[in-house]
């Protein structure tokens, strides 16, 4: 709710940030899962990709070549590694909580063998 | 279903409140280091590196979902909320 002059108007809050002349403070974050898995670490984004659309079916997640995957506005998860152990790195901003901390959940049991 | 949340996040972070606050909740071992546009906190017991600028934080944690968690309602209450 912003009053200007002698009106009052009701618009969203990050427009409202914007008019007030307020800096949106960008907070993000970033887990890693260690997986001892043999194969290529697409493969393993791959049973990442699969395993999340299983689990998140109300949220459409994009599934790039280089075995990246995003999720709304701000979610990444990224496999790296070698044939032997990969890192998946898990990346969300505060405005993904709930979706990034239970994506983060969801792959440290059902990657961690 | 997912939900977002409704409060936007704005302002700077005091690294000195911050870090203050962070002692309070039992963290000690804090290592701050200035950068050109801001500065990074280790916490090396933690398994976390916390880089903070003006106009965002990111919190880098290999640690569990309890120290995370505990980082990130510490660092809530440093920063304004609408």
């Amino acid at each position: 709710l912003v009053m200007r002059g002698n009106k009052l108007r009701l618009i969203d809050p990050g427009q409202a940030l914007c008019e007030l002349g307020l800096e949106e403070h960008q907070l993000r974050f970033t887990s890693t899962v260690y997986v001892e898995e043999d194969g290529p670490p697409t493969k393993t984004a791959d049973k990442i990709y699969q395993l999340i659309k299983s689990k998140v079916s109300d949220t459409p997640a994009q599934y790039s070549s280089d075995g990246s995957i995003t999720m709304s506005d701000s979610v990444l998860i990224k496999v790296s590694g070698d044939e032997e152990s990969k890192s998946v790195l898990v990346s969300w901003s505060h405005q993904d909580e709930d979706l990034g901390s239970y994506l983060l959940q969801i792959l440290k049991t059902g990657l961690v063998t | 279903s997912m939900s977002r949340p409704k409060t936007y996040i704005w302002g700077r972070v005091n690294v000195r409140t911050f870090v203050d606050a962070l002692t309070k909740q039992g963290i000690t071992d804090i290592k701050v280091e200035e950068t050109e546009d801001g500065s990074i906190i280790d916490l090396p017991n933690d398994d976390t590196l916390i880089q903070v600028e003006p106009e965002s934080t990111h919190i880098i944690c290999e640690g569990n979902e309890v120290i995370r968690i505990k980082l990130r309602d510490t660092l809530l209450k440093c920063l304004q909320k609408l």
